[in-house]
């Protein structure tokens, strides 16, 4: 069947919303994050104006998490809609996975939002990569809407990519929270977060000298403080990412699993190292030594932080770099 | 609330703890410590990290497992490099004896890990859930509220009221006259963990097997050609290593009968293959008709049929100046671009058989290019614009001379060695049109037909694989999901000022993992076993 470009185009334009959308709540959580820094590091002489603030940041928070909800509403409609004008699952290439993973990860986050512990924090952070990711996927990426391959054409497309797609979308959310966590971390240990931020505020108060050290670095990161005050304590942090890294790690294996069972019928075997099957075992390793690091002594915390991010890199090594660079016979992206 | 020191959590872990072993000094103690130092989780992180860039090169340089030809061309284009990677097996990466060798240290690790926490598990099963630490107010979560029931008759409640919540508990009674329940759950964490390791051991059997039996091959079969399964039947046949006689490929055969591809008009994608065929599993079996697809291969005997490639054929029928038809039938043509511009050879090393069926000298060699939507390119060139047969053109070139037979060397069917050979005539042809070379023969271009390649593969060991996939994922799902928790209460009994008689309840738990939610959880079971809440 021919694409429905009518459809196609309403899809297009229901995404170039909901990046809009999502932008303005990124703004809307900065926001409400640079407003609960202020409260806290300056303590409100009197009560009532340090409640005020609050809850003027609050109410901007609130708003955030509303547009977010909006803005996911625009992403879904513009999957059913791509659907609807390509009259197949949509998910058949680079442009199509990425909008999914997106949508993935925000679903995540909202379904987080319900839950038991305040993650609110986490929208500002979240909806940066996610916007950056929509838009590569709109301009870079772009497919224009048609038909599946044939080598693409089996009811695995329906269990074996929306089970990478869905582990994609956890690890980036586990994959934010884990640079946050690596931040405040550092942050509780009394070293500044970021050493360019520092030099730049060193530059700004000369009355500091880089010499002694320490004790400067720790009246610093005192002043400073608010920035990393206003997220969870590392622990906290730590402990979110691992939880969304157990859901995603099984999910991770599925894909891999139900990928060797449509190789076996596609192409004749279960594994050839082809490299998607290599970059997808090597990111499946990187988790797999993330946990185990996580329950060994001296591993755990930064470490095993460090090992997280790296199985993220492979992870977007074996997505962006496997199917625009290297050929093998994942080589369905519909990006030439 | 407070918070428990690291050094109390950690005795949760999933991980029994090993007995020390009493020190003798020696080579046994050293092998000990090493072999100690070998299975602990260290190693285990050492080695996943080290497999993990092992395989790197191996999606970085061409294989050769995947393409030979790239391997050849890199290294002829690297004439330093390119040897002295071959030397470290780095365009056989996953064959490498040292990615092998890491391999094998992995499950080696694995084994000496598992076998020690199986036996260690299977006692915590079987033991009583440890007694409540002595100060209960020092763990997490930790709690308290006075009843009028007796220590005894609580414990009776919290236990029957654990056990129906699926806790494993148990009562002790203190000389103080205090009660205790000591609870556990959680302990499908641990078994889900086992099961996952052990897992991952069946898996690499399975698979091992599966290379070390079986075999796979590929052939090219033209529209009505048959083939049945046999070493010889094959264009390409790759045993595995202990494959050991013929008698092990199953006597299926096939017949191709109709080979069909279509593509997406705007652009030439392709949309859909079929390969009809009719089949016999065996050669008394009835014949039975099949659709090979992508996706879709055909299984029989213990082998599966498996459609990877087609092409088109010209049938060609040479006629000599004797008017003899010395050659009929489909020639096939070897696609070299995805619009199928395809190329083929057709050689006749006995043109010149008179009609009474003498031989005269004479070789014909023919070469040439097929588009199957022949279009002309900006620089006036022939190229093809489609894959489908919108305006099929041969061009064709006819060489007489020596083809080269004598020499004994087997040649392609798919290559022309002219260096033996002239050019005598070069033309275009439309299927039905015919040629009159110089020499008085013709070259009639019958028509078009399809080809198809398939390959057939028979892997032992999948069922293994299959079933050890499933226990993984089971095993991760417990050893990730499942949350290892203790719970205690201590019904203290108090005498009040007045002579009364009341019991004082303190209850904490500890958990390993996810502490956030074990304080909610606990926090819910408490009021379900009657703490007053704020509220009340
Ligand atoms: C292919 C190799 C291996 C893989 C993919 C693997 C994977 C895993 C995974 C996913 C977990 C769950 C982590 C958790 O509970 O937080 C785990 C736990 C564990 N693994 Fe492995 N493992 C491998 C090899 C080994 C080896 C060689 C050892 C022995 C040294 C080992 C020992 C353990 C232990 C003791 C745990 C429990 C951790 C805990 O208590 O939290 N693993 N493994």
């Amino acid at each position: 069947m021919t694409p429905n470009l009518h459809l196609a185009h309403i899809s297009d334009v229901l995404l170039t919303w909901a990046v809009f959308v999502y932008a303005f709540a990124m703004f809307g959580y900065a926001a409400e994050f640079a407003a609960t820094r202020r409260l806290q590091a300056k303590p409100p002489v009197d009560g009532e104006v340090g409640v005020g603030e609050s809850k003027r940041a609050k109410r901007v928070g609130v708003a955030a998490v509303a547009l977010s909800v909006i803005g996911w509403g625009f992403h879904l409609s513009s999957v059913i809609t791509r659907a609807a004008a390509v009259h197949r699952v949509p998910w058949g290439n680079m442009y199509e996975f990425s909008v999914m993973v997106t949508l993935v990860a925000v679903t995540i986050y909202l379904v987080l939002l319900v839950g038991r512990e305040s993650v609110r924090f986490l929208g500002a952070f979240l909806m940066a990569p996610v916007v950056l990711y929509l838009g590569l996927a709109g301009t870079v990426l772009y497919a224009a809407p048609g038909p599946l391959v044939p080598a693409l054409n089996s009811y695995w497309i329906k269990i074996h990519v929306v089970a990478a797609i869905t582990a994609t979308g956890a690890f980036m959310v586990s994959g934010v929270v884990t640079v946050l966590y690596l931040l405040k971390e550092r942050w509780e240990r009394g070293q500044p977060p970021l050493r360019g931020l520092l030099l730049r505020r060193l530059r700004s108060q000369p009355q500091v000298s880089l010499g002694p050290g320490t004790a400067a670095v720790a009246e610093l990161s005192a002043k400073r403080s608010g920035l990393m005050n206003s997220l969870p304590s590392s622990e906290r942090l730590d402990r979110l990412a691992y939880r969304v890294i157990t859901f995603a790690f099984p999910v991770w294996t599925f894909a891999i699993i139900a990928g060797a069972i449509w190789a076996e019928q596609a192409w004749s075997r279960y594994w050839g190292w082809d490299p998607k099957e290599t970059w997808s075992f090597i990111t499946w390793l990187g988790y797999a030594a993330y946990l185990h690091a996580r329950a060994t002594a001296g591993w755990r915390g930064r470490r095993a932080a460090m090992l997280s991010l790296i199985a993220f890199g492979a992870l977007m090594v074996d997505y962006y770099v496997v199917n625009t660079v290297i050929t093998g016979l994942h080589s369905y992206a519909g990006v030439s | 609330m407070t918070v428990v020191d690291e050094g109390t959590t950690d005795q949760l872990s999933t991980q029994p703890e090993r007995p020390t072993m009493p020190n003798r000094g020696g080579l046994l103690v050293g092998l000990r410590a090493l072999w100690r130092y070998f299975t602990s989780m260290r190693t285990a992180l050492l080695l996943l990290a080290l497999l993990a860039v092992a395989a790197i090169p191996g999606t970085v340089l061409p294989q050769r497992g995947l393409d030979p030809v790239k391997v050849n061309d890199y290294i002829a284009s690297h004439p330093q490099l390119g040897p002295f990677f071959d030397k470290l097996y780095l365009f056989d990466v996953f064959a490498a004896p040292w990615f092998v060798l890491i391999f094998a240290l992995l499950f080696v690790s694995i084994v000496g890990c598992v076998v020690p926490r199986i036996r260690l598990h299977a006692k915590a099963l079987r033991r009583r859930p440890p007694n409540a630490p002595r100060n209960l107010s020092k763990l997490r979560a930790a709690t308290e509220w006075t009843t009028t029931e007796s220590p005894a008759a609580v414990a009776e409640r919290v236990r029957r009221h654990l056990r129906d919540a699926r806790w494993r508990a148990d009562i002790r009674a203190e000389s103080d006259g205090a009660v205790t329940v000591a609870a556990e759950k959680g302990y499908l964490r641990e078994t889900g963990n086992l099961v996952f390791h052990i897992a991952l051991l069946l898996l690499l059997l399975g698979i091992a097997v599966g290379t070390a039996f079986g075999y796979k091959g590929t052939v090219l079969k033209q529209q009505r050609e048959t083939f049945a399964n046999g070493r010889e039947a094959y264009d390409v046949f790759q045993p595995s290593r202990w494959f050991y006689s013929d008698s092990e490929l199953s006597p299926f055969s096939f017949r191709l009968d109709r080979f069909s591809a279509s593509y997406d008009a705007s652009n030439g994608e392709p949309t859909d293959f079929h390969a009809v065929v009719a089949y016999q599993a065996s050669p008394t079996a009835p014949s039975k008709p099949y659709d090979i697809r992508v996706n879709h291969p055909l299984n029989t005997g213990d082998a599966k049929v498996f459609l990877v490639g087609h092409g088109y054929s010209m049938d060609l029928r040479i006629t000599n100046k004797y008017g003899v038809v010395v050659s009929d039938g489909d020639v096939p043509f070897l696609p070299d671009t995805a619009q199928f511009l395809s190329h083929g050879v057709l050689k006749v090393p006995h043109l010149n058989v008179d009609g009474k069926d003498r031989p005269h000298p004479g070789q014909l060699g023919l070469t040439g290019f097929f588009f199957p939507t022949a279009a002309v390119t900006p620089s006036g060139q022939l190229t093809s614009s489609f894959p489908g047969l919108n305006n099929p053109v041969l061009q064709l070139a006819a060489f007489k001379g020596d083809l080269g037979f004598s020499t004994g060397i087997p040649q392609s069917v798919y290559s022309l060695d002219v260096s033996k050979l002239k050019e005598i005539d070069q033309t275009t042809l439309k299927p039905g049109q015919s040629w009159k070379l110089s020499d008085g023969s013709t070259v009639k271009f019958v028509g078009i037909h399809q080809w198809a390649t398939f390959q057939v593969a028979h892997q032992p060991g999948k069922t293994t694989v299959l079933v050890a996939a499933i226990l993984i994922i089971a095993g991760l799902l417990g050893s990730l999901r499942v949350r290892r928790r203790r719970f205690w209460i201590r019904a203290v009994p108090v005498t009040g000022s007045g002579g009364t008689q009341s019991t004082v309840i303190q209850a904490a738990g500890l958990a390993r993992t996810d502490v956030g939610g074990f304080v909610d959880e606990l926090d819910e079971l408490t009021k379900q076993l009657g703490r007053p809440t704020e509220r009340d």
